[in-house]
């Protein structure tokens, strides 16, 4: 196991270094990070000036070993609009965008679980049929769309929910209430995917032999189906929850801004459209840094299920 | 099985496939309604008229009016060619470059492969739609902007595709018998591994029609895409999205459109997929 692990982590050097030499061009193509923190009005020599004083009149290979060196002690660089720095502005949004995905990720399991598992018992059957429309409905539909149609129904016309912000710590009401309309909107997306996911694992593992072992011993379907099937048809879900972690995070980035959630998605947004590039930068590191994590992690815990994998 | 009794009995799967088929007629639809859309519009899409700001739907005015008394019926209906033109384009770059990498690294293999493959997990690692946003927001925006940069960062998958297509494909028997004839590379690639993998790769190329017009309309709602006065589904969605509380048509119809043609290439790419599954080709 521990060779898998350290070569596992062996690999992941060269992708964080791609993503570092992606980002780093990124600030590049943007435009001279100078001008857009002065203006079009400013004399040549304050430009000069503070080229030299930020180190961009080094060559460019130059730059990006001194920005690297300054990211691997934990500096991200100040934000050119706000003047924060940018590991700070990063530190206060974080956590309300991982509240979000999570209680997303819960709703998706929510509904898509007990989908997938009916679709499996009564394959073919009007129920399953419903059951996968209703599933690709919500693929079909864009996220910021969805999000308003949502602000629309739940806010304007019924006022059950609040359509904007958040309302306090997720275990408060009012808290609580303020992220049902924006889970959901992030959570109810991927429901076709998860469904079918479970839906097809079910329905292999439903003819397996300890399951109709289990059957023959006289056990309760509902025993059999949830502690014997569902329980191993749940081990693909863990894959797929950690491949889908870069759409979840997408779909977060349009969530935020339709319902003024003040997490990193929407800091990004508006980042970018200040053109403040430090602060998009460090997001997208930050977001890459967590998607390479929860791969290392799905891998290494497949590793650990199935040690046919740590052999390869 | 002869190729043409394949052929056809994979053309009868998917016609018995009725999601498919309602699937098919919704994008020839779309397709119809782009040709057709000068002779359909009732109005000019770009037509201000100060006497008829923000009516809801009627007669005159099937899907509303907006902020600008701009017909909405006009521009969702103008908005099926921005959506066929985008999801068309991005399709394209995106199989030109990460078909052909995927190619080359799985038929030549080596340390080419390697670096593409390292490539790719490197774009994987960032997700894509925001990468799409930190370079459109880069290049300042705009159409073609936004379709480059969703192509540049989402080529990563279809060259894993290709590339596990090919390595499958290169230890196949027929492949092997070929080489052992003394058939050219030329022709091992073009007769025998191209047309064998084109079958997953265009399933994946259909259900990626969605995902592309998706993220294009969410970009630009974000104000990164098409830039207003065009009547591109996600400018229109952004323009109605202040007047939600009293004027619910604006954004509604073009995401409802939105819905109804990303819903059309999923049942067609399903459709597919199903027909073109070999374990459906064993059984019959």
């Amino acid at each position: 196991m521990l060779t898998y692990i350290i070569r596992r982590l062996l690999i992941t050097i060269p992708v964080l270094l791609g993503v570092t030499l992606i980002i780093f061009s990124l600030m590049h193509v943007s435009g001279d990070p100078v001008r857009l923190m002065f203006g079009p009005n400013v004399p040549k020599e304050k430009i000069v000036q503070k080229r030299i004083e930020l180190g961009l009149d080094k060559p460019l290979v130059v730059q990006y070993f001194s920005w690297i060196t300054r990211l691997a002690k934990g500096d991200l660089g100040r934000s050119i609009h706000v003047q924060d720095r940018v590991s700070a502005l990063i530190k206060a949004r974080i956590g309300p965008t991982l509240e979000l995905t999570i209680i997303a990720i819960i709703f998706t399991l929510i509904f898509s679980i007990p989908i997938g598992v009916i679709s499996a018992v009564k394959p073919y059957t009007v129920i399953d049929n419903v059951g996968r429309i209703f599933a690709m409905f919500w693929v079909s539909m864009p996220y910021f769309w969805l999000g308003l149609v949502f602000m629309i129904l739940f806010g304007v016309k019924l006022h059950w929910l609040p359509i904007s912000g958040r309302g306090g710590f997720l275990w408060t009401v009012e808290g609580f209430r303020h992220v049902l309309l924006p889970a959901l909107t992030l959570g109810l997306p991927p429901l076709a995917l998860f469904m079918r996911l479970i839906r097809s694992s079910m329905l292999e593992i439903i003819n397996e032999d300890y399951v109709r072992t289990a059957r023959s011993k006289g056990l309760r379907e509902g025993t059999v189906i949830f502690r014997h099937a569902l329980r191993n048809a749940l081990i693909p879900v863990v894959t797929l929850l950690g491949l889908r972690l870069p759409w979840l995070f997408g779909g977060a980035v349009i969530t935020e801004t339709v319902f003024a959630w003040p997490g990193m998605g929407r800091l990004l947004v508006e980042a970018v459209t200040q053109r403040d590039y430090p602060v998009v930068q460090g997001i997208v590191l930050i977001l890459a840094i967590l998607v390479i994590l929860s791969n290392l992690l799905t891998d290494l815990a497949y590793a650990y299920v199935d040690p046919r994998i740590r052999y390869e | 099985m002869d190729k043409q009794a394949i052929k056809s009995r994979r053309l009868r799967r998917f016609i018995k496939n009725r999601l498919a088929v309602i699937g098919l007629a919704i994008v020839a639809l779309i397709v119809l309604l782009a040709i057709l859309a000068p002779v359909i519009a009732p109005y000019n899409p770009l037509q201000h008229d100060y006497d008829e700001l923000l009516l809801s739907p009627s007669f005159e005015h099937l899907m509303g009016t907006d902020d600008l008394g701009r017909d909405i019926f006009s521009r969702v209906l103008y908005g099926t060619r921005y959506a066929l033109l985008i999801g068309v384009a991005v399709v394209v770059l995106e199989l030109l470059i990460g078909a052909s990498l995927g190619f080359i690294a799985g038929y030549f293999g080596g340390g080419l492969e390697t670096v593409i493959m390292r490539g790719v997990d490197t774009v994987l690692a960032i997700p894509t739609l925001i990468l799409a946003i930190a370079i459109a927001g880069a290049f300042g925006g705009g159409l073609w902007v936004m379709i480059i940069a969703i192509a540049v960062a989402g080529w990563g998958e279809f060259t894993r595709l290709v590339r596990a297509q090919v390595l499958s494909l290169k230890e196949l028997t027929y492949v092997e018998a070929a080489r052992a004839i003394g058939a050219g590379q030329a022709r091992i690639i073009f007769n025998h591994i191209v047309p064998n993998s084109m079958g997953p790769v265009l399933v994946y190329t259909t259900l990626y029609m969605p995902t592309a017009i998706l993220w294009s309309a969410a970009l630009s709602f974000l104000g990164l895409g098409a830039q207003p006065p065009t009547p591109e589904w996600g400018a229109i969605i952004a323009d109605g999205r202040a007047f939600i509380s009293y004027a619910w048509w604006i954004a509604t119809f073009p995401g409802l459109a939105i819905m109804v043609t990303t819903l059309g290439f999923n049942f067609v790419g399903d459709g597919l997929r199903d027909a073109l599954d070999p374990k459906f080709e064993r059984r019959a």
